[in-house]
């Protein structure tokens, strides 16, 4: 039998890099969720590469505690056991300047033991110098929005705040005398001793923010509400006539120089051509909560003696998190000096993006400073998270799609605009990556796309599953839907027409070059019943008096960003058991498992141990990202991006490929020098061995089978690697490179190896060769892997009522490998109900009507449940369900997985919008698409 | 006094304390937080806990996050710490660790006490094969999962149901 999986958990765990700061080096340790008990092993068989259950799985349906929100001061080792309590009050208005908070009506039981005001923060806790990692490239995009002058360049990952536009400054806590920068913005920071202070305080204060805020009556907007946030993004291509122009292929320096002459000439290549069809986008989206279940919390504590923050969290981000947090204390202006920081890393419940790179850590850091050598604990309720939240951007896109009779294409024209709120975060990009899925799944000649996040006063924006392409989706889809209608055109031969392969390039100007297999997918879609009988299915519903439409919509999801360093390390313990550790965050979408059985082919077993969060391993791989010389890949030492933020879409491809190909480094540096040994067999090739049932073979027969025990036993003997630590660095195609190992020169899709040796701690690092990877231009290609889908909807709507029901979906998908079918099939159904969710139900009015005025909750805000969904996997006529069809796997997939997690998400509000278009004879293009709009737009 | 069991063991609150919700006695008195906290107004259900009042025998489905201690005098509560003992988990957690049937999990502690509740009423008074499904729905239909789109905890829901029925379990 193999190594049972899912195995023994995790128990506590430390790895720990030295940051330089400004005010001297910094130790970052990271520790695995405390107390979690071991689990036990299943009953069941277990076959290497194949997952049975969740590997967190066990302790979560007991309810141990893995979430942040479990944790108190009282359950960390070492830690005092009294903790004290913050609470944070938010801003009203964005119009009156905040003068400051009257206390005195608190009684005495509530009183705080102490107020922070902003004026009492210094400069780098008030408004600490941020650090901005997500997207390594896209800071290129800097552009300047059509009939304004070029801006400046956004701040670098040294040198820049992110949340800090030219000419604005944001405060953590409003200074009295000022005004607001947005709602929910802190005023004032309240310091409980006791939990009944703070229990009380909560009680008697929810719900009368005003009771405890004055404002100057004078009006005084707030200053900067409007303008975009750096940076914008501009992509604008001209494909015509033998002549080329497109963002990812023009000299960068000339680029925004050239783009003015190059909009000219598809104006007039537009105008000379009145026969083209010309069919107008415009759309508009609400803003959406992710509503992940555990509202944010964690514990901090300054442990003065040692110089040590300690924080308990549940995040996307640790890497910017910790960042973040070191920008507030590492000036000479802090509060306390700051030799070491140790995060715990928490699963988070719950993600969706809106714990990447969430102000929360900030906020629960701030409060460290203030009560005195005791951990402090920050708690958001439903109320305030629904306040103070990140959110998926509302957005508004307007402009045009042009097509020839022939149905060809001719012209994406766009303008996103996306509400970004109040903090900056990491809402440009996230139009920047809008402003290329609005290109759709189509070849087009030209483009002129221009896409930007504006600072209001609503609540801050962020990365949220879809990262802009779920708005993207929606206007291009809709918008062919509406074209096809208006000219009499089949909805799928239009697309048909129209479909990216391998070769071509993106509005961006990217090549294509990854297998994308639209077409395959179409036909698949057309073929199905669910659209090829569509008309009747339609008559059968009429027949019952019930209207009933069908749509479709495709989408090209994206995935990773432009350019992603990945980290992995794969150990081989004493007793023959594996432990694989990653820089990845498991927010429920199921990396952990993944990884851990990933490694399954490569090295016979699944892990028995699976860290996840281990952002820190980079420090211990000796790349550095500095290239002072530009030697870029000759420098040996040289990788071009450490590691980055968490989200579900990186786990099937990126750091997939990284644990693999590190098993690959410890399979020949390790294992097979051992098996040389053991088997006497100086010229044993990897190729002569093979794995079985967990022992390994010669292939050829005639030695005894290996057990890993035997060979770990091998290893620590002849002080073999116990352990190989990867980087990768992936850019339209990874990096690679030969790595000289004891079983011979290794050639992996790595530019970093390092190997643990028996009994120390810290790796060694294997000096890379003929190393290979990126170059600069594809830098500027935004994006070049895809995960493609496509949405088939089936719904009912009733006129009188308004109410819409989604009775059947089909979603098609091309997921490359598969590495763990329940985890992506999962993935597909929580996209789908958020998806349905988004598009019908969910509703959020910008300003103090909506969630800043820190009165809703899921009683105001409904999300979908379970009779909003079709449940059943298999569609059948006149039943209700969502079908996944997932392409089987192909040879230009090459064994990668594609990372799907927002995928089937992105192209269903389109369906549905096109298929109530069918059923109704209107488009909606407003979401959500409530029961009020339906009956307006039947003109009720 | 104000007097209950939580998985067996007694607690006492002073009558000042009636007021105090459930979820938070759970979390700050006992340290049990496997009931989780997520909306706070007795909409999400993800705090749902097994409370047993004499003299009726089957407990019943309530909600932590919005339930005062004092109306629990004389309860017997079970929260999900207290639904499997040692290794051996209850079927309808078995079913949800094999069927894949949560993600983040946060909501799953609410999912497993409804749904051990359903199977304790399902073994007494089964629901015949077509009211299934009806059956199921109204025993977690009002859930809220973000992750799930709630297809797996049906599945094995269903699953571990038809079992009982069979009277395989739990």
């Amino acid at each position: 039998m193999n190594t049972p999986f899912p195995p023994q958990h995790p128990v506590r765990l430390t790895r720990r890099v030295f940051l330089q700061a400004t005010s001297g080096v910094v130790a970052v340790s990271i520790l695995g969720v405390p107390g979690l008990r071991a689990q036990p092993a299943t009953d069941a068989p277990q076959t290497a590469g194949v997952a049975t259950e969740r590997i967190e799985g066990r302790a979560k349906v007991t309810g141990q505690k893995v979430y942040a929100r479990d944790f108190n001061a009282r359950d960390m080792a070492g830690w005092p056991a009294g903790q004290w309590y913050a609470l944070y009050l938010h801003a009203l208005t964005t119009d009156h300047a905040f003068l400051g908070i009257d206390l005195s009506s608190l009684p005495p039981a509530a009183q705080p033991t102490r107020v922070v005001m902003g004026d009492h923060l210094s400069d780098s806790q008030r408004a600490p110098k941020l650090r901005l990692q997500r997207d390594l490239h896209i800071d290129d995009l800097v552009v300047a929005a059509p009939g304004t002058a070029p801006r400046a360049t956004a701040p670098t990952a040294q040198t820049g705040s992110f949340d800090k536009p030219p000419s604005i400054d944001y405060d953590l806590i409003v200074v009295p005398g000022n005004v607001p920068d947005y709602l929910g913005q802190a005023v004032a920071l309240l310091m409980f001793d006791s939990l009944a202070a703070y229990r009380a305080a909560r009680v008697f204060m929810q719900f009368r923010d005003a009771d405890f805020q004055s404002y100057a009556a004078a009006e005084t907007p707030s200053p900067g509400l409007g303008q975009p946030f750096s940076p914008q993004t501009t992509y604008v291509k001209y494909a015509e006539g033998g002549e080329h122009f497109s963002y990812a292929s023009a000299d960068p320096s000339t680029y925004m120089t050239d783009v003015p002459q190059w909009q000219a000439k598809i104006a007039d290549t537009i105008a000379g051509n009145p026969q083209f069809i010309r069919q107008s986008i415009g759309c508009d989206m609400q803003a959406m909560d992710p509503v992940f279940m555990e509202p944010e919390a964690g514990i901090v504590w300054h442990e003065a003696a040692t110089e040590t923050l300690h924080i308990v969290l549940g995040t996307q981000s640790p890497d910017g998190d910790v960042g973040d947090i070191l920008a507030m204390y590492e000036e000479a202006d802090a509060p306390f000096t700051l030799a070491n920081v140790v995060l715990t890393s928490c699963y988070p419940g719950g993600g969706f993006g809106g714990r990447d790179s969430s102000p929360f850590s900030l906020m629960l850091a701030l409060a460290a400073a203030y009560s005195g050598d005791a951990p402090v604990r920050l708690e958001y309720d439903r109320f305030e998270q629904f306040r103070i939240g990140l959110k998926r951007h509302a957005a508004v896109i307007t402009g045009q799609v042009v097509a020839a009779p022939d149905m060809t294409l001719q012209l994406v024209e766009a303008a996103l605009t996306f509400d970004g709120g109040g903090l900056r975060n990491l809402s440009p990009y996230v139009a920047g990556l809008a402003s290329l899925c609005v290109g759709g799944s189509y070849r087009c000649p030209m483009a002129n796309i221009f896409g930007e996040a504006v600072h209001t006063e609503n609540v801050s924006g962020g990365s949220q599953r879809g990262f802009g392409g779920t708005q993207a989706f929606f206007a291009i889809e809709t918008a062919l839907d509406e074209m096809a209608i208006g000219q009499g055109w089949d909805p799928v031969a239009l697309r048909r027409a129209n479909l990216l392969v391998q070769g071509d390039t993106t509005v961006v100007g990217g090549p294509v070059v990854q297998e994308l297999r639209l077409a395959e997918m179409l036909d698949l879609a057309e073929a199905h019943p669910l659209w090829a009988d569509r008309a009747q299915i339609k008559a059968d519903y009429a027949a019952r008096g019930l209207t009933y439409g069908t749509g479709l919509a495709m989408s090209l999801q994206a995935y990773g960003t432009s350019g992603d360093g990945v980290v992995a390390a794969v150990l081989l313990e004493r007793d023959g058991s594996l432990t694989v550790q990653s820089d990845g965050v498991d927010m429920g979408n199921g990396s952990a498992t993944t990884l851990g059985v990933v490694v399954g082919p490569i090295l016979g077993n699944n892990a028995r141990r699976v860290d996840m969060g281990c952002y820190t391993l980079f420090g211990q791989t000796g790349l550095t990202t500095s290239d002072p010389a530009g030697q870029r890949w000759a420098n040996p030492d040289w990788t071009p991006k450490s590691v980055g933020s968490s989200s579900a879409c990186l786990t099937a491809l990126h750091q997939v490929h990284v644990m693999q190909q590190t098993a690959q480094g410890l399979f020949a540096g390790a294992i097979l020098p051992a098996a040389r040994d053991l088997w006497g067999m100086p010229a044993l090739m990897a190729g002569e061995t093979a794995w079985s049932n967990g022992l390994l073979v010669l292939a050829a027969g005639g030695m005894p089978p290996l057990s890993m025990q035997a060979l770990a036993d091998a290893i620590y003997a002849r002080d073999l690697p116990r352990g190989a630590l990867g980087h990768a660095y992936f850019q339209q195609f990874w990096a690679e490179a030969d790595f000289p190992t004891a079983g011979g020169l290794a050639h992996l899709a790595l530019d970093g190896l390092s190997f643990y040796l028996p009994d120390t701690a810290t790796p060694v690092q294997v000096t890379r060769q003929n190393a290979t990877g990126p170059g600069t231009e594809s830098s500027r290609f935004s994006r070049t892997v895809w995960a493609p889908c496509i949405n088939i909807i089936g719904l009912v709507a009733d006129p009188t009522s308004g109410a819409v029901q989604v009775e059947n979906v089909v979603s098609i998908l091309n997921a490359g490998k598969v590495h763990v079918p329940q985890l992506v099939s999962g993935q597909s159904q929580g996209g789908v109900a958020m998806a349905i969710s988004y598009t019908l139900l969910e509703d959020m009015p910008p300003g103090m009507a909506g969630p800043a005025n820190g009165t809703w909750n899921l009683n105001i805000y409904h999300m979908a449940r379970a009779q909003d969904v079709p449940m059943a996997p298999v569609y059948t006529p006149g039943g209700r369900a969502q079908e996944l069809v997932i392409l089987p796997e192909s040879p230009g997939d090459n064994g990668a997985g594609r990372g799907i997690a927002e995928a089937v998400m992105c192209s269903i509000a389109p369906a549905i919008s096109n298929a109530l278009r069918d059923a109704l004879g209107v488009r909606y293009s407003s979401l959500p698409i409530t029961p009020q709009k339906i009956r307006e737009g039947l003109g009720q | 006094m104000i007097s209950f069991t939580v998985n067996g063991m007694a607690q006492q609150v002073d009558d000042a304390q009636g007021d105090d919700k459930l979820v938070d006695y759970l979390h700050d008195q006992m340290n049990l937080t496997g009931t989780k906290f997520c909306c706070g107004i007795g909409v999400c259900r993800a705090c749902t806990v097994a409370v047993t009042k004499p003299p009726s025998l089957a407990a019943s489905p309530v909600i932590a996050c919005s339930t005062a201690l004092a109306s629990l005098d004389g309860c017997a509560i079970t929260t999900v710490e207290g639904v499997s003992q040692g290794p051996d988990l209850h079927p309808v957690q078995e079913a949800f660790l094999q069927d894949f049937a949560f993600q983040c999990g946060y909501c799953t502690p609410g999912f497993v006490m409804a749904s051990k509740i359903f199977l304790d009423g399902l073994a007494v008074r089964p629901v015949a094969p077509d009211q299934l499904d009806a059956a199921i729905s109204d025993a977690i239909g009002a859930h809220i999962c973000r992750c799930t789109g709630y297809v797996r905890y049906y599945q094995a829901l269903r699953r571990t149901a038809v079992a009982v029925m069979a009277g395989v379990g739990p």
